[in-house]
């Protein structure tokens, strides 16, 4: 059998952090500028909110997050039933809201994996980017070009066009 | 004419010739031209000769800028005192869970505290208001329900008749004087 190749010609890539091996004898200036950073900003800046927390009364008051009952959607309301149909469109913009905020914790998510992974981000983040690119794509079906002025019905009449569609080409 | 600008252009260029041996000239008087003495460095013991410095005037502007930062400090002074304190001395909110069987005041949904003493003194809850505007809703869609009924009623009335509206008032039977028709044919 012929032998194996010389591990040492081509080495494999480093795990994840990789040790460094300075060959160099000139100073690091990333490790001089953030050592600078720390004296002169970030230790005085923690020492200060230290103080303040000891300055401050002990008793902390909490705030809380509201929770929402479900009320019934804009489709389960009767036809010129004005308050349900209020109430209906409240909900969904508290929908719409939260999920603009998911999409912005995942698009956070992929930023942050990038931002790990350095130029080989395609491989190593394969989790992050189909689930970026699905719940993309879901907020863009959903909530996609219905603008500034987006409401419930507008909301409702883009997914009858969908259905619509959907149904045509099936 | 021109015999003085000759003039004085002699005088110039002896004057210049010959800078330390000038006496009075005559021509100097006639030319009007100034003898030149020489510069000799003074020290003075002052910043020098007082100027009467001739610019336009900046008395508006310096006061409204004077007027402006005064208005301002006024104000930004006090506010900014009591904003350092409350951040200081009372400090932000924790988030927590919501306690078992407990709702909330409507003020105790938000972080900062002097958000929340706005809220709580100024503001009406999210939930009164929400139930303003469905109060208002409701009265509105009324509103609309019973206009649309008047019209639906009033084409029924017109139509038929036998309602009490769109009654036209006709004389009285006992009034009609029918004498004149018991006898037809005069």
């Amino acid at each position: 059998m012929p032998k194996d190749h010389d591990k040492d010609v081509y080495p494999e890539p480093p795990s994840r952090t990789p040790v460094e091996d300075r060959q160099s004898s000139l100073p690091n200036p990333a490790l001089i500028l953030s050592k600078l950073f720390y004296y002169s900003v970030d230790l005085p800046v923690t020492t200060f909110r230290v103080c303040l927390a000891c300055l401050s009364s002990g008793k902390k008051s909490h705030y809380y997050h509201q929770k929402f009952r479900r009320v019934p959607e804009l489709t389960q309301c009767q036809e010129g039933d004005y308050v349900c149909y209020y109430e209906a469109e409240m909900q969904w913009r508290r929908d719409y809201k939260v999920d603009q905020e998911i999409v912005k914790v995942i698009q956070e998510r992929l930023r942050a994996c990038q931002q790990r992974e350095g130029p080989s981000y395609s491989q190593n983040c394969y989790k992050e980017l189909q689930q970026f690119e699905q719940v993309s794509k879901a907020f863009q079906s959903r909530y996609g070009d219905l603008g500034a002025y987006a409401s419930a019905r507008k909301c409702l009449m883009k997914q009858k066009e969908r259905m619509m569609a959907e149904q045509q080409q099936a | 004419m021109v015999g003085m600008s000759f003039l004085r252009t002699a005088a110039a260029f002896t004057a210049r010739l010959n800078p330390l041996k000038r006496t009075c000239q005559a021509s100097n008087l006639l030319s009007r031209t100034v003898a030149r003495t020489e510069q000799v460095v003074v020290r003075h013991g002052s910043h020098g000769k007082r100027m009467f410095i001739i610019k336009p005037t900046d008395f508006y502007d310096r006061r409204f800028l004077h007027l402006l930062k005064y208005y301002i400090i006024l104000a930004g002074i006090p506010m900014a005192a009591i904003v350092t304190f409350v951040n200081i001395f009372i400090g932000e909110s924790e988030l927590a869970e919501i306690p078992e069987g407990y709702e909330p005041e409507h003020w105790e949904y938000y972080k900062h505290p002097i958000t929340r003493w706005i809220a709580r003194t100024f503001y009406d809850s999210p939930v009164k208001d929400y139930e303003k505007m469905m109060a208002l809703i409701q009265i509105e869609a009324e509103k609309a329900e019973m206009r649309q009924l008047q019209l639906e009623v009033r084409r029924h009335m017109r139509e038929k008749g036998d309602g009490p509206w769109f009654q036209i008032q006709t004389l009285d039977k006992n009034l009609i004087d029918h004498s004149p028709k018991s006898s037809p044919d005069n």
